[in-house]
């Protein structure tokens, strides 16, 4: 008769047991599944205020001392780039990696049209300035278009020039 | 024979009682457990997004050739924003680490959001659902950033005897916290002309005084960019904020350089180079708002030169 209830006893402590892994593994399931969707969504807001930041960032970015035109051209002029001041950026940009918060920041000539990338040799005959270019996932270019002035030599006399441009920047793609 | 009674109910009762409650335990503890989590992850959530759409929001307030930008920011739960700053090398880091109120206390979360080319002044924490934020170029000589000045909207500052053209700001500003005139009780009293208020402002001598504590400001061409700051930040975010306008400052000073040697290639025959590494020097040896006034002079003289410049480099 003890034997008997003890066997039964131990069937139920296995049951109860099983019935135990069982459900947590169940839960685990449950977590494991709310998880992946809710980080999914993070991911999907993350990349979604990247964007943001890169669209009011392009609207605004021409203004910053780094690019802005100041009064060297004569008057304080609203998106207006110095590309003197962008290309003498260029050489120096190891330490404004990550001040913007963005991966590219592309400059580009649209008129005249020039696709040739600025480099020590060919500058200022040249359209194309990648001032940062990290080699990471990035979202498609926000763009504002600008007038990118410098000086230039005119026979006797030192003259402003400006062109049309476009600037374009990404950011990191978290999704 | 009332042995075996109790020997067989007892068997009997506590195998499914003693399921129910290991089970019914279990799984108890486990829902609260993972309740708690998941509202602590999505309070977490709500947090970083709402900092980073702050910091977003900031973008506009860049100023182009306006005197100042404002903005306001409204977010539907009470929020405590903590201002972070630090000053390290390259740029020093601005850092806001948001606290939203749930159930009457506030929902402790150890996210924050940086960025490297903001610099808002502010007390050390603000509480409040709207906050106003408005910006003012700083320049010295040339521009070295946009100051963002935030304030709760539950904070009332007041304005006595200020200057005519500071009125004149505060009231085109339209923010519904700075008051120049009908002042509550309970405002924040920010006077130019008497040392009884909550805060003294000492325009001539550029000392902001608030208690036993003192913040010197200064600008270029009447600029009130740093008076601004001075009256709505904490001491300590102050302080941190000029450490790090000087390490901005001083990479512009060497981007102005190198713009130089550009502009000598092209043929302008200018050469302030030796200044500008003098002024960089100076620059470097800022600590704190009190030696500002010591570069003031040498600022304005560069801010001469440059407007002499055939090729101005700013």
């Amino acid at each position: 008769m003890v034997k008997e209830f003890s066997k039964k006893g131990q069937m139920k402590i296995q049951q109860m047991a099983f019935m135990l892994i069982a459900i947590t593994l169940f839960f685990v399931l449950v977590v494991v599944f709310f998880l992946a969707i809710s980080l999914q969504g993070v991911r999907r807001t993350a990349t979604m205020l990247e964007e943001e930041n890169a669209m009011l960032l392009v609207s605004k970015l021409a203004n910053s001392p780094e690019f802005s035109c100041g009064n060297s051209f004569g008057g304080s002029r609203a998106n207006c780039i110095d590309f003197d001041k962008v290309f003498a950026l260029k050489k120096t940009l190891n330490k404004y990696q990550n001040f913007w918060g963005v991966t590219k920041i592309y400059i580009r000539k649209i008129y005249p049209e020039d696709e040739i990338e600025c480099t020590e040799e060919n500058y200022p005959n040249c359209g194309l300035i990648k001032l940062l270019d990290k080699n990471v996932n990035s979202t498609s270019f926000s763009s504002n278009f600008v007038s990118l002035c410098r000086k230039e030599k005119f026979v006797n006399s030192i003259e402003d020039k400006c062109e049309i441009a476009i600037l374009m920047i990404a950011s990191e793609d978290k999704g | 024979m009332k042995k075996y009674f109790c020997k067989k109910g007892a068997i009997e009762v506590s195998f499914g009682w003693l399921f129910a409650i290991i089970a019914g335990a279990f799984i108890l503890f486990l829902a609260i457990y993972l309740g708690s989590k998941i509202i602590g992850s999505s309070d977490e959530t709500i947090s970083a997004e709402t900092g980073k759409e702050i910091t977003i929001l900031l973008n506009p307030l860049e100023t182009s050739f306006e005197n100042a930008q404002k903005t306001s920011i409204t977010i539907p739960a009470e929020t405590r924003i903590t201002n972070l700053c630090s000053n390290e090398t390259p740029f020093g880091t601005q850092t806001l680490q948001l606290d939203q109120k749930r159930f009457n206390a506030w929902s402790k979360t150890d996210i924050k959001i940086s960025s490297y080319n903001k610099y808002i002044f502010s007390e050390k924490e603000i509480v409040g659902k709207k906050f106003y934020l408005f910006s003012k170029p700083f320049n010295f000589p040339f521009k070295i950033a946009n100051l963002i000045y935030m304030t709760s909207a539950d904070d009332v500052y007041c304005f006595k005897d200020a200057p005519s053209d500071i009125e004149r700001e505060i009231s085109n500003l339209n923010q519904s916290n700075l008051l120049i005139e009908n002042c509550p009780d309970e405002s924040i009293k920010v006077c130019f002309n008497s040392e009884s208020c909550d805060i003294g402002v000492d325009y001539s001598e550029g000392e902001v005084r608030k208690g036993e504590e003192i913040f010197y400001f200064t600008g270029i061409e009447n600029s009130d960019a740093l008076m601004y700051a001075a009256i709505f930040s904490d001491k300590k975010v102050y302080e941190c904020q000029i450490k790090r306008l000087m390490l901005r400052l001083e990479e512009l000073v060497n981007l102005y350089k190198n713009k130089e040697k550009i502009l000598q290639e092209t043929g302008c025959n200018d050469d302030i180079s030796t200044d500008l590494i003098e002024f960089g020097g100076l620059v470097n040896d800022v600590e704190n708002s009190f030696d500002l006034s010591a570069v003031k002079e040498r600022a304005e003289e560069i801010e001469k030169m440059n407007k002499r410049l055939e090729c101005m480099l700013w």
